[in-house]
């Protein structure tokens, strides 16, 4: 690539090699995948306090604020750039989305909520679908009975569940996993994705029951 | 002190001289408050409020429009004007920005203002006030007056022209309210740098001062607005981790609150009948009232109703009970904020106060009751918004300091509505800006040419439960089975959290063209009308700036000047009435020339010829049992000319014991 600025060779990363101005991302080539945005290796084990201050790092260096006043095309570069930046930190931050990316990475899909076996990919097992459903239907009750003592029972079982299952997709995904380890984090992953919507439920009634609190307040 | 009845802080006595050297910033910073505003500028690398020569740095966010094309800014509009022409004089207007007019209907019930439907050619979702002179006047415009004044302010101050502006904005703004905004800056012939979320800004001035370090939440409780925020102060990194809010709750609902008690002890309907001026009188009553209790026990209001003057009484005890319900409002938005942010009250390195109604003791309990922490206000929470945006301003501005850099988030999720009237997501709310999405929609009729996009913007699931934001038409497809056209649509939220959108038809590679049309605020063609009609736009230069302030500073003394004649002839003197007419005759001539010195000097002049008259009724005020706390009640009372209906408002302060 050579640099709109100053006329050299700049390289292949964000910022001129030689002249330090942002650079626009290719449109030619294979985009780069979140871990070379932040210049990380590609790993799920990754220390998130090495990561976050990568990030702030490259932010200070690529952020549109820095190019305020100046040229538009290096606003244009640095807004692209930022976008990448900042899509890439919301990927690997969080441990299950680092998972999830990376199962991606290493082709094996896991199916849309929506699109069930129609998207292929890893899908849920009829049984833990029959399981959730029945949970579900308790809590339902649960909620009706206004009963708080028992949503936050059932909460706290479900959290303890999905803290085992966040340890067996670190466990599949440490080192280099094979194959079957990617499908075992797979199907975790996607055990995963019922039980946060059980404890979004779970906490629309906590949210619900402190804002009737707070009405009877005073 | 006899000055005070006249000399009230107006923006275009701004004298405060800031020599244009390297170190002085020339891009300035904009708080622009439901209630009031602010401009503030970097100087010797200290962010500074720019005051009046009275040392008065808040402009209330008031404009007066008289009936002969006039327009007043500020605190003579709120006192002088106000409480005579309710309708005309509005207040607030921020709370009806990038709004529609059923958004105004809820307001509806106790308003001063009147409404007005849309002309020919005009965006129908637009709040427009009807004003005097047969005017329609949008929340945008109204906005832009207020920051042509402080424009004024800071250029006077500057002694030169205007780099730019940041101006801040809540947090919870939705991109309706934040284009409005922007627009608004625009009509003022500013070039907006930046939007800057208003509790961002806070934790910035916050930060910088105090050299703070750790996850802080800001509690930001204006006049019409709430915001929470959680960030993360880092090495010069001001991450924000969660916002929250909601963008029509403030001290105004206090005041309506309080209001609504008031008309309940007088015996009236909860709307005054419908009666304007006595709705004005009866909320600024109340808002007295709720300033006199900031640190008295128990205070009291007289109000006058048709003939005769009721005495209302009300303690803090009672005021906190009328006002506790509404303030319960923002605890489901501060548990969402620390839940979206992954922390916990007890993670906090503390909680940062800002906007005036965080002076309220109920407020300060409810926070400290609700984070668990002490608040933290020792920067003047009126200001510390004001003083932020001036340091961004200073940083965008070039030459600035690079130590500094702020990583701001989407306040509400962006979507497209899909089959259904369903929302899709393309941006989730609290994710860090700049930020883009990409999502592929396809035809679902044979032989479709064309695609209606709905962009709306909101947490719920159904597309009548968010805010609409955009519709999108996108034609020129050629006709091909259903699902074989592949439409690209893109989502960009660029630094200042404003959205665009772009789409294009893939398959065939053909670009189609796109119609954008707002669904709230003015489209482009309208603003660049308004800027073409704006007559103040045409005098960008300071001189002629300064002209139409003095000339309007002028227009307002003399108005005072003759409502306090009406009203107390009886304390002229034969010494006065000569002195006065002398001074106003060489007024009058100045104020038609072409020179604002002499315009100046000329109501210096009638200032003080009026001075020992003004003496006698500041004295008479006194005697007559005001404790000086409320000048704006004093100024009221001058203005009011109908002496049946006059609000005789005197708030007594009783100070008592604190209630703990």
């Amino acid at each position: 690539m050579i640099c709109w600025s100053c006329e050299k060779d700049a390289g292949n990363e964000a910022l001129c090699a030689s002249c330090g101005a942002p650079q626009a991302i290719s449109t030619h080539g294979a985009a780069r995948d979140h871990f070379a945005v932040l210049g990380v290796e590609r790993r799920y084990d990754l220390d998130v306090a090495m990561l976050e201050s990568r990030y702030k790092e490259l932010s200070r260096k690529l952020h549109p604020d820095r190019f305020a006043k100046g040229d538009p095309r290096a606003r244009k570069a640095a807004l692209q750039r930022t976008v990448e930046l900042n899509e890439a930190w919301r990927a690997l931050k969080d441990p299950m989305k680092r998972a999830t990316y990376l199962l991606e990475l290493g082709g094996v899909k896991i199916a849309t909520d929506d699109g069930g076996a129609r998207s292929g990919g890893v899908a849920a097992s009829p049984a833990l679908l029959m399981e959730m459903l029945e949970l579900r239907e308790e809590l339902g009750d649960a909620r009706a009975a206004r009963d708080d003592a028992k949503v936050r029972a059932m909460g706290e079982a479900m959290k303890a569940r999905a803290a085992r299952s966040e340890a067996a997709v670190a466990a599949a995904l440490a080192g280099t996993p094979t194959r079957e380890a990617l499908e075992g984090a797979a199907r975790e992953l996607v055990a995963l994705r019922y039980y946060a919507r059980f404890l979004d439920e779970v906490t629309a009634h906590e949210d619900a029951a402190a804002a009737r609190a707070e009405a009877s307040h005073g | 002190m006899a000055e005070a009845l006249f000399q009230i802080s107006e923006p275009g006595q701004s004298r405060v001289k800031a020599a244009c050297t390297p170190g002085f910033s020339r891009a300035v910073g904009i708080d622009l408050g439901t209630t009031n505003s602010l401009v503030a500028m970097v100087q010797n690398g200290k962010p500074v409020a720019l005051a009046d020569d009275g040392g008065d740095a808040i402009v209330p966010s008031v404009v007066h429009y008289a009936s002969d094309g006039d327009v007043i800014v500020g605190s003579a509009a709120r006192d002088l004007f106000a409480p005579v022409f309710p309708s005309d004089t509005i207040a607030s207007a921020k709370r009806f920005v990038g709004r529609g007019p059923r958004d105004a209907e809820a307001t509806r019930k106790l308003t001063p203002y009147v409404f007005a439907p849309a002309s020919a050619g005009e965006s129908e979702n637009v709040v427009r006030f009807a004003v005097a002179g047969e005017r329609a006047v949008t929340p945008i415009e109204v906005s832009a007056e207020i920051l042509r004044v402080l424009k004024a302010r800071a250029e006077a101050a500057l002694g030169t022209t205007l780099d730019g502006a940041v101006i801040t904005v809540p947090a919870y703004f939705d991109d309706g309210q934040r284009q409005a905004t922007r627009d608004a800056g625009r009509l003022a012939g500013l070039e907006v740098l930046r939007l800057l979320n208003e509790p961002t800004a806070a934790a910035l001035a916050y930060g910088l001062d105090k050299q703070a370090e750790g996850t802080f939440a800001v509690f930001d409780l204006g006049g019409g607005t709430f915001d929470v925020s959680i960030l993360k102060l880092e090495a010069g990194v001001f991450e924000v981790k969660a916002t929250g809010g909601d963008s029509a709750l403030g001290g105004d609902d206090f005041d309506r609150a309080i209001a609504a008690a008031l008309l309940a002890q007088l015996g009236l309907p909860a709307d005054a009948g419908g009666d304007r001026k006595l709705t004005r009188r009866v909320l600024d009553a109340a808002r007295a009232l709720k300033h006199a209790l900031t640190d008295a026990a128990e205070a009291s209001v007289d109000v006058a109703v048709g003939d005769s003057v009721t005495t209302l009484r009300l303690s803090r005890d009672e005021m906190e009970a009328l006002v506790r319900p509404v303030l319960g409002r923002c605890a489901p938005s501060v548990r969402r904020a620390l839940k979206d942010a992954g922390t916990e009250p007890a993670a906090l390195s503390g909680v940062i106060l800002v906007g005036g109604a965080t002076r309220m003791p109920l407020v300060r309990r409810f926070v400290k009751e609700l984070f668990g922490h002490e608040p933290l206000s020792d920067i003047d929470p009126d200001q510390v918004v004001a003083l932020g945006a001036a340091v961004q301003a200073d940083i965008l501005a070039g030459e600035g300091r690079d130590d500094v850099l702020l990583l701001d988030v989407v306040p509400l999720s962006l979507g497209l509505e899909t089959m259904g009237g369903v929302v899709e997501k393309l941006i989730h709310r609290n994710t860090t800006v700049p930020c883009g999405a990409t999502q592929t929609f396809t035809t679902y009729a044979d032989k479709q040419t064309g695609f209606d996009l709905h962009v709306v913007q909101g947490e719920r699931e159904m597309v009548d439960e968010v805010r609409s934001l955009a519709r999108f038409k996108l034609s020129g497809i050629p006709p091909m089975p259903a699902g074989l056209a592949r439409l690209e649509v893109t989502f960009l939220v660029d630094a200042d959290g404003l959205l665009k959108v772009t789409a294009r038809e893939e398959s065939t590679g053909q670009e189609a063209s796109i119609q954008v049309k707002p669904s709230y605020g003015l489209t482009d063609e309208e603003v660049e009308r308004m800027l073409l009609d704006s007559f103040a736009h045409a005098e960008s230069d300071v001189k002629t700036r300064l002209l139409a302030e003095q000339r309007v500073e002028a227009k307002r003394i003399l108005g005072a000047l003759h409502a306090a004649t009406a009203d107390t002839p009886e304390l002229l003197t034969d010494d006065d009435r000569r002195a006065i007419a002398l001074a106003q005759a060489a007024l009058d001539g100045a104020v038609v020339g072409e020179d604002a010195n002499a315009i100046r000097a000329a109501v210096e002049d009638l200032d003080r010829a009026s001075k020992p008259f003004a003496e006698r009724r500041m004295n008479r005020a006194l005697e007559s049992g005001l404790r000086g706390r409320d000048v704006g009640a004093v100024e009221a009372k001058v203005a009011e000319t109908e002496s049946k209906t006059d609000l005789k408002t005197r708030v007594d302060a009783h100070q008592g014991h604190r209630h703990g």
